[in-house]
């Protein structure tokens, strides 16, 4: 009986695995999509809005949902008083800090960081072409993301299930 | 006194300029950072240099050197991390914090058509510190009032810069706002006021609201050209009192011409030492000529505060025997 409710337990828990696994790749392409969608949201603030930008962050962290709004909100916060950080001191922290409960991988991160060096720096049309570098990047990592996620997503799936059967068959 | 201007500067700066002897920050006006330079203060009209442990050197060897880094953040809290919406203030060359605080900005430029577009590599700060200096104008008022219409006359200040021009304004508009005439004769009440604040500096707005007392019955227009704006605020706003900073262009002196048909009093600031040479001048000549101002007060900075010397008209020295005494050291 105990052996039993053991093999049940260990079956459930790869199977937990591989279907944790799967969600991370069918993530992965959404929330690049909604951070391209917030950086075309931050483009419009920034070019017809003239917010500034720890408003801007703000207001497009709310309305962008989590993973990406504690990254926005959280480097706003660091830009206003008290702290009163850079925005690419502010940016980055943010990001290093938010970036665990994301789904997105090592790339994504390049890339913001790599926003983060240039943004609210310059005047407007710089800003635009740096924004609008760092969203064509992001497709392209979407493009993958996306074939990652037909490929493996399926896979780990099963691979969950089939590993949490081995286990069990091997020690039965 | 107001220190917010203090949170603009990076850690170690600020670290420095709150080392200064008391009597020195508090009469602080210029806080110079150019990169690769020496850190500059001036005050009183003096300038020393800060070492890095918080002295005062004139010896730029032996000064504390502000960097790339010190810069760079200095104009990231400036401009609020957003550079891109301060393009206007950067074709103009300043930017103004809150607390009226101006900081001016030397770089390199970026033509377009032969204008200046844009400001780049941003190396040079100079920070002036605003001070509200209540009553300053209290000598001043009572010569300026204009007994037979119940208003003031319309006067033209004179000085060169960093004499107290905008500081007298300000409180000039506070006064005239308020019904403060300083004259035991006057005693009408105050008067509308319109602010034409192309720099920001006489009222200081931040997001539209002034930072310094300006009086109750004062609008400002802020950052607006002088003459679209002088022209705006008699069209919509129905002032009896305009004041406008730095006057001297074709165009102020047309929207000036057309203020005096509105029958609105105007008192202007233009950069000069005397009437004579301010005449000259080609923009200027035809107001001098249809002798547009009733009063012109030539101001110089003193020891003691501010000192002027009036002329009226007809350019003929006003000596009034009650302001006589006070007149050198007012």
């Amino acid at each position: 009986m105990l052996k039993m409710l053991g093999a049940v337990l260990v079956i459930a828990a790869a199977t937990m695995a591989g279907w944790l696994q799967a969600r991370q790749y069918a993530n992965r392409p959404n929330q690049i999509r909604k951070l391209i969608l917030a950086l075309r949201r931050l483009q419009t603030e920034i070019m017809y809005g003239f917010t500034p930008l720890p408003d801007a962050l703000v207001r497009i962290g709310e309305q962008s949902g989590e993973p990406i709004k504690s990254i926005f909100h959280g480097a706003a916060k660091n830009m206003n008083p008290p702290w009163n950080r850079t925005a690419q001191d502010s940016l980055q922290t943010a990001i290093e800090e938010g970036w665990r409960f994301t789904a997105m991988k090592a790339a994504e991160k390049d890339v913001l960081k790599g926003l983060s060096f240039n943004l609210g720096t310059s005047d407007r049309k710089d800003q635009l072409s740096h924004i609008m570098a760092a969203v064509h990047q992001l497709e392209s990592e979407e493009a993958c993301a996306r074939e990652e996620q037909n490929r493996y997503e399926k896979m780990f799936k099963s691979l969950g299930l089939l590993c949490g059967a081995f286990i069990v068959i091997l020690f039965y | 006194m107001d220190q917010s201007w203090l949170t603009v500067f990076p850690d170690n700066i600020r670290s420095l300029l709150v080392k200064l002897p008391p009597t020195l920050f508090t009469g602080l006006e210029e806080v110079r950072i150019r990169e690769g330079r020496p850190l500059e203060v001036n005050a009183g009209g003096r300038y020393y240099f800060l070492t890095p442990e918080g002295g005062l050197t004139r010896d730029g060897g032996a000064a504390f050197i502000p960097g790339k880094q010190e810069g760079n953040r200095l104009l990231d809290l400036i401009t609020n991390h957003s550079l891109y919406t301060m393009e206007e203030e950067l074709r103009k060359g300043f930017i103004t914090i809150g607390g009226g605080h101006r900081i001016g900005l030397a770089g390199r430029t970026v033509l377009s058509g032969g204008k200046v577009e844009h400001l780049r590599d941003i190396s040079g700060f100079n920070i002036r510190i605003a001070r509200e200096v209540r009553g300053i104008a209290d000598p001043l008022l009572p010569q300026l009032l204009d007994f037979k219409h119940h208003s003031v006359y319309h006067t033209l200040i004179l000085s060169p810069p960093q004499q107290g021009k905008t500081t007298l304004i300000r409180d000039l508009a506070r006064q005239i706002s308020a019904g403060t005439w300083g004259h035991p004769e006057a005693r009408w009440p105050g008067l509308k006021v319109a602010i034409i604040d192309e720099r920001s500096e006489i009222a200081g707005s931040r997001r539209g609201v002034p930072s310094f007392d300006v009086g109750p019955r004062t609008d400002v227009m802020d950052g607006c050209p002088k003459a679209e704006g002088m022209m705006m605020m008699i069209r919509s706003m129905s002032p009896e009192v305009l004041i406008v900073d730095e006057i001297g262009r074709a165009e102020d002196a047309e929207a000036l011409a057309e203020a005096l048909h509105a029958g609105v009093r105007v008192i202007a600031t233009a950069h000069g030492s005397s009437v004579e040479e301010l005449s000259s001048r080609p923009a200027l000549s035809k107001l001098f000529a249809s002798s547009f101002f009733q009063m012109y007060a030539v101001l110089k900075r003193t020891e003691q505060g501010a000192a002027f010397r009036l002329w009226d008209g007809k350019r003929r020295r006003v000596q009034d025997p009650g302001w006589k005494g006070r007149e050198e050291h007012a």
